[in-house]
């Protein structure tokens, strides 16, 4: 067993850890972090996606470990409080999920991406979540969410 | 995103009722459940195509610790066969295995790796058999191998009954149409085009593995919680396969299943059904049984192998004057709701367009596969794959535009299709019109950057039937506070039929949709319904919750009018409140319908409640054995047209969808943004998907690529950019739909693949005849070409 510490979602958390467990199972099994889902556990499908230290990772394929004094950002750590970010807000107006199993490795993804690149262009955006898959939507209804956060943001700056 | 219409609720594109579960991470799936001292089940799965069982040897496994029941099929565990048509499956095998993955033994034990470690310990000794792959052979006279020795005695369904074919032993349905005679019709025809097409076999992949969850309550009942889109058909199999009465079982779907698509027959819940029950003594542990994604990819239902012989025969003028057809859905080992797939696969072809001479023989065979089931399209996409390529090949033949081919053919209204029915809401014409606009159909696509590059364009039209007989059934309950319940069977797989049945009674009570509430299929509490499947929710289920508003509503002013000291008939609802249509300020809320009791609660004087129940019963006429012919062999058609623009990369083979555009007519759109949901994902991943990616590839009955780098489904970049694809939705209202309302989901994949293809061939000359159109296949008909043109 090994020592563990890290912060997950605003929260520090100290654990003992098999040293195998990948950071998915850590979070989900552990923690009870339900919304970062094993897809594949082989990072393919990106289901699980999360961010360490702001970057989106595949949780499936890195062990908690690695998250060793990182900050870890879940799905369920996006909101603040009752207000949910432009990004799920987005989700919701766009109708951007349906069976809603890859959406929260999408939303991650795509929160990731958004604050790497405030203003991405549409390829921009395909690419960042080309290795996150879904079956309901197509992707069409994710991209055009994406994309409107960006116009949100530019349309509060000029307020 | 709003069509027009008069109502307040209906036709909006309201936000998805479950959405803040879904993007918050709230929402759990039957995977994320847990329930105390549970136990986990895995499953031991022949490695063999078709082989005998001579011995099982569970010994080692029951010795490791950890593991607390390891079962194999036999009398006990699973007495009967079960199956959506034909009775042909035990939930684990009991004599012979039939496919590679059939399950032989199963083991529940303190955790999963311990579960699999016990049941690679699990020694079976097999046969071999000789296997059945090929559709062809399978159908034989003679074939390699039959599954099912003794199918004639095997139990089947009274209501749509499968047909066997005394001379053809792996038949397990056949369906016939005869519409006057197309033999005879084909020497009246001036061009006649004979072709053969297939579909390689794909899955559905929903992103939710399969999952169940099964235990034992304090009276001995069973509870089963599983991803099905069926609550009462999956309740049916395991109580049926077990021998248990019907009361002693109860199936719950939890609120949030990760997709469906036609796939979720229910093993998974079955096995671990059988987990529990097998355990001694009392209490019994409760099992979880998940399905890894390799299992699921490798081992549950697909679209199977479909073989489509086609005879169209047209006039020089461009009119069809006889269409025969043979198909053959190449269905694996166990029947399931393929059965009913290779018999209604003919319906797309049959009411496509006026043809008045017209023959088709439909089957579905068993093969050393794993089972064929249900898949969004339900064979229709298969058979109009075919009935569209050959189109576009005698559009040619005739020197006419294919578009022009089409609108000149196309069904309408009132005309009577292959069945002989007077067709009713056909949007054909308005669809292929709106594809057409949207493609800029007869506009050559820009010239590409390179000289290795080829463009093309392409058609194609679709229908999609949904089914009879069908009943869907629901209570609607009026709380004292005014919030308004309703109670369905329907599963919310992520179409969204939550959203749009809040809608439906939103409009029905003048409430907010944050005033109605939609519990999840219990079979305790939620009342019978077909099944979440045949694009049928929005219509069925609709056309019940509005009789059931009804009677609520009746209810409601029954007890107002005393009130209010008014007739019933001058009332009305809103805003959680009773009024006198004429007079509104006369009125009162709901709460002061019921009487506030001492201690708490509230009651009314007599009826218990207010809650409105219905049921929608449709049932069809059956079609005539021989010819087919039927009144009401459907309960609707949604139409469809699509249009592709392709670029060919005749160095490399590869093909990019360059623009894609659907045009889907549903009958009216209870939610826009949900039907355009529905209609991306069917043309964008499934529609691409099938046409140019996926294939399940096996070698002697072993899928070779059961992970998601090798079974390729369309990612963010194999779809064409938002500028390039439109989707618009045709509403050509069906006089029995709720609003006009039919359905959507289904229609959305029907017409794509020979829109792609019909694309390809306008880009490169060469018509092919089998999906997926791979970048190796472009290549060697390049090459083909190449030679025949040099030589």
């Amino acid at each position: 067993m090994e020592n563990l510490s890290l912060t997950v979602n605003g929260e520090h958390i100290t654990a003992e850890i098999n040293p195998g467990t990948t950071l998915q199972k850590f979070l989900y099994d552990n923690l009870g972090l339900t919304g970062t889902k094993e897809g594949c556990g082989e990072g393919l499908c990106g289901c699980c996606t999360v961010r360490v230290d702001g970057k989106a990772v595949k949780s499936c394929i890195i062990l908690a470990l690695q998250a060793r004094g990182k900050n870890v950002q879940t799905i369920e750590g996006l909101a603040e409080g009752e207000k949910l970010d432009l990004l799920q807000e987005a989700f919701l107006d766009n109708g951007a999920f349906q069976c809603g199993y890859c959406t929260p490795g999408m939303i991650m993804a795509g929160k990731a991406h958004l604050d790497e690149n405030p203003k991405p262009s549409e390829k921009d955006v395909r690419h960042a979540l080309s290795g996150n898959l879904c079956r309901c939507t197509g992707y069409h209804k994710i991209v055009k969410a994406i994309l409107s956060v960006d116009q949100k943001k530019v349309m509060d700056f000029k307020k | 995103m709003e069509t027009n219409n008069k109502y307040e609720y209906i036709g909006k594109s309201e936000r998805n009722v479950n959405g803040i579960e879904k993007v918050t991470g709230a929402a759990k799936y039957c995977s994320d459940m847990e329930l105390s001292r549970m136990l986990y089940g895995k499953v031991k799965r022949s490695p063999y195509p078709h082989a005998r069982i001579i011995s099982i040897d569970t010994s080692k496994a029951k010795e490791l610790p950890g593991v607390k029941v390891v079962i194999v099929g036999d009398e006990k565990t699973c007495p009967h066969r079960f199956g959506a048509g034909v009775a042909d499956e035990y939930v684990l095998a009991r004599d012979k295995v039939l496919y590679v993955g059939d399950a032989v033994a199963a083991v529940a034990a303190e955790t999963e790796d311990i579960a699999q470690d016990a049941v690679d310990l699990i020694e079976v000794e097999y046969e071999e058999l000789e296997p059945v792959f090929d559709g062809d052979q399978a159908f034989s006279k003679n074939p390699p191998a039959i599954l099912h020795e003794d199918l004639k005695s095997y139990k089947t369904i009274r209501s749509v009954p499968p047909r066997f074919d005394e001379n053809r032993p792996n038949v397990f349905n056949y369906f016939r149409i005869r519409r006057n005679n197309a033999e005879e019709a084909f020497k009246e025809a001036d061009i006649v085009l004979e072709n053969r097409f297939e579909v390689a076999m794909i899955h559905h992949v929903q992103m939710e593995p399969h999952c169940g969850v099964a235990k034992v309550d304090g009276t001995g009942r069973l509870i089963v919680w599983g991803t099905t889109s069926k609550p009462y058909g999956m309740h049916k199999d395991i109580s049926e396969s077990r021998g248990m009465a019907s009361s002693a079982v109860r199936v719950i779907v939890p609120t949030h299943v990760g997709g469906a698509f036609g796939g979720r027959e229910p093993k998974a819940e079955q096995i671990a059904a059988s987990l529990v029950l097998a355990q001694k003594g009392h209490p019994k542990r409760p099992v979880k049984m998940r399905f890894t994604r390799e299992e699921q990819l490798s081992t549950t239902t697909t679209r199977a192998r479909y073989i489509v012989e086609i005879k169209t025969g047209a006039k020089k003028d461009g009119t069809l004057v006889a269409n025969a057809m043979r198909t053959i859905l190449v269905g694996g080992a166990y029947a399931g709701t393929g059965y009913l797939t290779a018999r209604n696969g003919s319906f797309g072809p049959a009411a496509n367009y006026k043809i008045p001479n017209f023959s088709l023989d439909a089957y579905g065979v068993y093969t050393n596969q794993r089972m064929a089931g249900a898949f969004r399209g339900f064979g229709n996409a298969e058979t109009l794959w075919g009935m569209e390529s050959n189109m576009d090949m005698l559009a040619e033949a005739l020197n006419i535009d294919p578009l022009e081919f089409r609108l000149m053919n196309c069904i309408d209204e009132g005309d009577l299709n292959a069945f002989q029915e007077k067709m009713h809401s056909v949007g054909a014409k308005e669809c292929l019109q709106a594809a057409a606009r949207d493609i800029e159909w007869g506009k050559k696509p820009e010239k590409p950057k390179e000289p290795h590059l080829k463009m093309g364009k392409g058609i194609a039209l679709g229908n999609k039937y949904s089914l009879v007989p069908t009943a869907s059934a629901c209570f609607i309950k009026v709380h004292p506070d005014g919030l308004v319940e309703l109670r369905t069977s329907t599963v919310e797989l992520g179409q969204g039929s939550n959203t749009i049945f809040s809608q439906m009674i939103s409009e029905e009570f003048k409430i907010p949709v944050s005033m109605v509430r939609v519990l999840n299929p219990d079979t305790d509490i939620t009342p019978f319904d077909l099944g979440t499947a045949s694009s049928r929710s929005t219509f069925n289920m609709g056309n019940a919750i509005r009789k059931a508003c009804a009677d609520a509503k009746k209810q409601l002013f029954e007890l107002a009018a005393t009130e209010l000291g008014v007739a019933e008939d001058v009332l009305e609802t809103a805003d959680s409140r009773v009024f006198v249509k004429d007079f509104p300020e006369k009125s009162l809320h709901i709460k002061d319908l019921f009487i506030p009791m001492v201690i708490g609660g509230y009651t009314l004087k007599e009826g218990a409640e207010i809650l409105g129940k219905a049921t929608y019963y449709l049932p069809g006429v059956m079609p005539d054995p021989e010819t087919g012919a039927s009144e009401r062999p459907a309960s609707f058609y949604m139409f469809v047209a699509q249009a592709a623009e392709v670029e060919v990369d005749t160095q490399t083979g590869k093909i990019r969808v360059t623009k894609m555009v659907t045009a889907n007519d549903c009958g009216k759109a209870i939610n826009p943004m949900m039907v355009e949901g529905q209609q991306d994902g069917g043309v964008l991943s499934m529609g691409i998907g099938s046409a140019l990616l996926e294939e399940v590839i096996t070698d002697n009955g072993v899928m070779l690529n059961p992970q998601f780098a090798d079974y390729k489904i369309p990612t963010t970049l194999d779809c064409p950019d938002c500028d390039n694809y439109k989707s618009a939705i045709i509403e050509t209202a069906h006089r029995e739909g709720p609003w006009g309302a039919k359905g959507v989901g289904e229609g959305t994949m029907v017409s794509s693949a020979p829109a792609i293809a019909n694309a390809i061939y306008d880009a490169i000359g060469i018509r092919f005849h089998e999906i997926p159109i791979t970048p190796e296949k472009v290549l060697r008909a390049l090459k083909e070409k190449n030679q025949e043109s040099l030589g």
